[in-house]
């Protein structure tokens, strides 16, 4: 084993850096640690009993008991009827009672001669049109895809796992074109494995998939030690490698916030590419306040003493190794 | 013309910080949860943003030897203010030290004051005391107070690296003005807090 005699000052700057949001990591742990992979959604299922009348029922009953479908104006809601008549189930969908609890709430509408119809509400798209023919309104498609960019970027911002391992990928890398790479691997992995995940392709129960997400940040960690130890192994000379088999993992926790929606097959393609794109533009957003961060600490000099440069790594892995073993 | 503008606008800014209800009352929702709830809350409040990016100005003006000193106690104050908040009633006159605070730091900038390191740090850390106090004030049962004061705190680090590195790169770019222009802005930040301290004393009442 060899020690580290000379770290360089951008190792220092970076550990800085890093140091800062992981001990802010460390204050979140305990709230954040069993919950990172839990969707707070909601799903009411309409079934058409009549023209015009449906029977509605919790089958994803809300966290937030005061959570309140609420339907078009000439509809009448008493629960368990839904009454809206000859013009039947069209004009605007929401909920009232959406917030931090409750995030996202889902109408599944079951018309008896058509084909079934899903609106999904979030707090960032608090109204959706419901629409008999959803397949061909415009506004109906722009709704779907405003609601599921949202949900994507809640997604990447609340998954604080997700985070920790981008942010291991970005202490790992050496260069700017390294870390371009590295996080391009990391989206086309989990593309890929949402993809395959949100159509049925493959499956992997949540609970050892999200005991696993939490190890692959433990890895990232131990290559980092080892990084700084001075030897360079797999991920400090191909971190896209690893960015890329690691993404695929990651991608199949992306999509349990899909696939728990139970969205049909017709809106299911353009749903994964909007919410794929909300988790993109998520992910930049943080990089680039990571490398923002890197760069301010560079101008102000603020560096950790040589003893602590080992510390951003060793939280990463403490951290996770946590969630492993209260997920496991 | 432009110093009737200036004016102008400093009052305006001066009046929106003297709003009694601006400092701690309202909770910012944010679909995110209560730590982006957090992180968002300070960002509201020109009270608190106002002085943080003169405070980062003050520190780039002492060179960057001193400056990394701010970005660390700072969110810590932050945070321990916070926490205090939880178990503490509020220090009387909390509102008119938070403004003279504003005036302080403004007229500090405005003079490119050389500030010795411990008076530096105890700046930072009164200010982010009060404003930690101030966030974790009036936080109603249903949020989670530990998010939300991570949150506070991470805003905090943040902003407070962030305008500490801008401020110092652009001190270190070529023409004169640049100091001139930052303590320009530091005049304007202490004549809005000096205007502020005095509507305190001297606001016309309602009735």
């Amino acid at each position: 084993m060899t020690t580290s005699t000379s770290t360089s000052s951008l190792d220092r700057i970076r550990a800085a850096a890093l140091t800062c949001l992981l001990l802010l990591c460390g204050v979140l742990l305990p709230t954040w640690s069993a919950s990172s992979h839990e969707a707070s959604m909601a799903v009411i299922t309409l079934r058409e009993i009549a023209p015009g009348r449906y029977l509605g029922q919790w089958t994803m009953p809300p966290v937030d008991p005061t959570l309140q479908p609420i339907f078009p104006p000439h509809c009448r809601w008493e629960p368990p009827e839904l009454v809206c008549g000859e013009r039947g189930l069209i004009g605007r969908l929401s909920f009232m009672g959406l917030g931090s609890k409750q995030s996202v709430a889902t109408i599944k509408v079951l018309p008896r001669d058509a084909a079934p119809q899903v609106y999904t509400v979030s707090a960032a798209k608090p109204i959706v049109m419901a629409a008999r023919t959803p397949g061909t309104d415009l506004a109906v498609w722009l709704d779907l895809a405003e609601t599921y960019v949202n949900l994507g970027i809640d997604h990447i911002l609340r998954g604080i796992d997700h985070l920790l391992f981008v942010l291991g990928l970005i202490w790992l890398t050496s260069s700017g074109w390294m870390l371009v790479r590295t996080i391009t691997a990391f989206t086309v992995g989990h593309s890929i494995s949402l993809a395959a995940a949100t159509f049925g392709w493959v499956g992997v129960p949540e609970r050892p998939l999200n005991a696993a997400i939490a190890l692959s940040i433990v890895f990232v960690g131990v290559e980092i030690v080892k990084l700084q130890r001075g030897e360079a192994g797999l991920t400090a000379r191909y971190p896209w490698i690893v960015a890329f088999a690691f993404g695929l993992l990651h991608g199949l926790g992306f999509a349990t916030a899909l696939t728990a929606l139970g969205i049909p097959q017709a809106t299911l393609p353009i749903a994964l590419l909007f919410f794929n794109v909300g988790v993109e533009i998520g992910q930049l957003a943080f990089v680039m306040v990571v490398l923002t961060l890197i760069w301010a600490h560079r101008q102000a000099r603020a560096v950790l003493p040589r003893w602590g440069v080992a510390l951003p790594a060793y939280a990463i892995g403490s951290v996770a190794a946590f969630w492993f073993l209260s997920r496991v | 013309m432009r110093t009737k503008a200036r004016l102008l606008a400093g009052a305006t800014v001066a009046a929106v910080l003297a709003l009694p209800t601006a400092a701690h009352a309202h909770l910012v929702d944010t679909r995110l949860g209560d730590f982006y709830g957090g992180a968002l809350h300070p960002l509201t409040e020109l009270q608190q943003i106002l002085p943080w990016i003169a405070l980062a100005a003050l520190a780039a003006f002492q060179g960057a030897r001193r400056a990394r000193w701010v970005i660390a106690a700072f969110p810590l104050a932050l945070l321990a203010g916070g926490l205090a908040a939880l178990a503490v009633p509020a220090p009387p006159y909390e509102s008119l030290v938070g403004i003279g605070l504003v005036a302080a730091t403004g007229l500090a900038l405005a003079a490119a004051a050389r500030v010795p390191l411990p008076v530096l740090v105890g700046l930072a850390a009164v200010m982010g005391l009060l404003h930690g106090f101030q966030n974790g004030q009036g936080l109603p049962a249903s949020t989670d107070r530990l998010l939300f004061l991570a949150g506070a705190t991470a805003i905090g680090y943040v902003v407070m690296t962030l305008a500490t590195g801008a401020a110092l790169a652009f001190l270190r770019g070529v023409g004169g003005w640049r100091p001139i222009a930052l303590r320009a802005s530091g005049s304007w930040v202490a004549a809005v807090g000096i205007m502020v301290l005095g509507l305190q004393f001297f606001a016309p009442t309602a009735s």
